[in-house]
């Protein structure tokens, strides 16, 4: 089996259908050993569809789908040996402790007895829950429950992690002690495939991500490649004014211009050389946001900003 | 694979391993609630009722406590078939989680008929110890109704997970308790014999596993074993074997979503 050249995941026309209903519509991505890939999408884009099918809890309709160079359809044993897995839901067991939890997990990867022990041990004081062993899921908050999770899914020493919405729910703290223990385990070569609907999570950990939307991939590439490519450097928001109607010339200092209710976006290389221009044309201190562009005006520019629902 | 072979893989044990340590927990209450209600039954049957009748040479609690054996392994492995396999599925993530790491579905339907064989093992020897106690065994090849316990446990196990692993709401489980379980505690040959009961419910009573359970443990108790026993057993094993395969199929198809 080629599992040394092989990137991590491979998909092709990956198609997954629920009865009549298609969540994930033929996409394509590759996912490099060592890199830390995001799936960004709003609630029903198909992210979680997508990491079953990778983690091999339910096969694609149609299409390709390698992990390790190994068709996952196929060989879901051999892969669910070599990665580590959190589900949206923790689906941590409530009869059981933490210990227990993770202890259990082990068995099924043929750890047990004193080796089961003392991982377990190790795993709960590096995920900082030292003292919270012998406590039932339900006494735990919602950080230390991920974090639980995140023990679990470490137990057979993973060479890639899957992560559905690590951090949704957590409070800021809990997701910033998330997010320094992925950069870590990112530092350590673990392989890191998540999904998020936050954009500044995705920015922050990911080397590379797709947009989706809708069941496609709408686009991809680094964070700093998909906003130099659909948005610009830096957004203007101006508050009440409309510019179409007062017929300014921007001179090309604007690469693309929208209006949403009562905010005008214009996105820009440089937002002090676009207000000198502005304020040059008549528009003096205009109420205004000026800002860096981020992942968001990407998404939102893609997707709409309007509701969808 | 046959599920009865995935017995033997060490998922198997793993899944059995799991429900105990669960069990562990919560192990005084669930014996007390287990054992509590069938000696309920037993005792306002066996002696209230049985004071008043006669079954020919022998008393109605006699004749009922042997078979209180198998509808102990009845209760024991239906309720947390049903309703803990239901929950470890639909509310708890405990099989979600198990098939996130190498496990089959084959494997943990494997382990859940092992952790049933020993919940009707246990509670049946409770119930043993118990009518030993009333000085209503007569034999010490009540040894092998262990055996034999977890034997029905395995069994009985089988079309409660199948009907756990269907069922859409948790409340449907009680259509199998109404419809299934308790009608077959009924006519299974524990409280009366059958001989006069119509012959077309004669049938159906042959058709249930308890009837043949409480037959041979029947026997095993009083030490009057016959040759016909054989046939019980030999129906017991083979409905193992075909049931086996019930279950499966429906978690499989539940786990893939
Ligand atoms: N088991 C399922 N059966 C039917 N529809 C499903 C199932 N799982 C997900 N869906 C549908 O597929 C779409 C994508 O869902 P999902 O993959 O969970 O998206 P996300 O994780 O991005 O929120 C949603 O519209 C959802 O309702
Ligand atoms: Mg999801």
């Amino acid at each position: 089996m080629p599992t040394h050249a092989a990137p991590a995941v491979e998909a092709r026309g990956l198609t997954k259908r629920y009865g009549d209903f298609e969540a994930v519509r033929a996409i394509d991505f590759s996912i490099a050993r060592q890199e830390c890939f995001g799936f960004l999408g709003v609630n029903g884009a198909g992210k979680t569809s997508t990491m079953k099918m990778i983690y091999c809890r339910t096969t694609k309709t149609s299409g390709r789908l390698d992990v390790f160079g190994m068709d996952a359809a196929a060989h879901p044993r051999e892969i669910k040996a070599r990665i580590g897995v959190v589900t949206q839901d923790n689906a941590l067991d409530p009869e059981l402790t933490a210990a227990e939890n993770v202890m259990v997990y082990a068995s099924f990867f043929g750890i047990t007895g004193a080796t089961a022990r003392a991982k377990t041990a190790a795993l709960l004081r590096t995920m900082n829950l030292e003292g919270k062993e012998r406590a039932r899921i339900a006494e735990l908050s919602g950080g230390m429950k991920r974090r639980v999770a995140i023990a679990r899914a470490l137990v057979n020493d993973p060479e890639m992690l899957v992560l559905d919405e690590p951090t949704t729910g957590l409070d800021p703290q809990a997701r910033l002690a998330v997010w320094q223990q992925l950069l870590d385990f990112r530092a350590r070569g673990i392989t890191l495939v998540m999904t998020s609907h936050y954009m500044e999570e995705a920015a922050r950990l990911c080397d590379r991500l797709v947009i989706m939307d809708d069941g496609r991939i709408l686009a991809e590439g680094t964070p700093r490649s998909l906003i130099e490519q659909f948005a610009a450097p830096e957004v203007l928001e101006l508050i009440g004014i409309d510019l179409g109607a007062l017929r300014v010339p921007l001179d090309g200092l604007v690469r693309r211009q929208e209006r949403h209710g009562e905010i005008t976006y214009l996105y820009t290389d440089d937002n002090a050389a676009l207000l000198a221009h502005l304020a040059s044309s008549g528009i003096s201190a205009p109420q205004h946001v000026a800002r860096p562009a981020t992942l968001e005006d990407v998404f939102l520019n893609l997707t709409g900003r309007e509701l969808a629902e | 694979m046959n599920p009865l072979a995935a017995i033997f893989h060490r998922n198997a044990w793993n899944v059995f391993r799991r429900d105990f340590m669960a069990w562990q927990k919560y192990a005084f209450s669930s014996v007390a609630i287990n054992i509590f209600e069938p000696m309920a039954w037993f005792l306002a049957i066996g002696f209230g009722l049985g004071a008043y009748l006669t079954l020919g040479k022998s008393s109605l609690v006699q004749f009922i406590a042997p078979g209180m054996l198998g509808l102990a392994a009845l209760n024991a492995a239906t309720f947390d078939a049903c309703w803990g396999a239901y929950e470890r599925l639909n509310f708890n993530g405990v099989y979600e989680s198990m098939v996130t790491a190498p496990v089959d579905p084959l494997e943990i339907a494997a382990g859940e008929y092992l952790w049933q064989a020993f919940r009707a093992t246990l509670y049946g020897a409770i119930f043993l110890v118990v009518i030993a106690g009333f000085g209503l065994v007569h034999s010490w090849w009540c040894l092998l109704s262990l055996p034999l316990l977890a034997l029905c446990g395995i069994l009985f196990a089988m079309p409660g997970l199948a009907v756990a692993f269907l069922v859409k709401t948790q409340e449907h489980l009680f259509y199998y308790f109404s419809f299934v379980t308790t009608p077959m505690a009924m006519i299974g040959g524990v409280f009366f014999p059958l001989d006069k009961l119509p012959h077309w419910l004669q049938n159906i009573a042959w058709c249930t596993p308890l009837y043949h359970s409480v037959q041979i443990f029947r026997a095993l108790i009083s030490g009057a074993l016959t040759p016909n026993l054989l046939w019980d057993l030999l129906w017991l094993i083979v409905a193992i074997a075909l049931l086996a395969y019930v279950p499966v199929p429906f978690l499989r198809n539940k786990l893939a979503r």
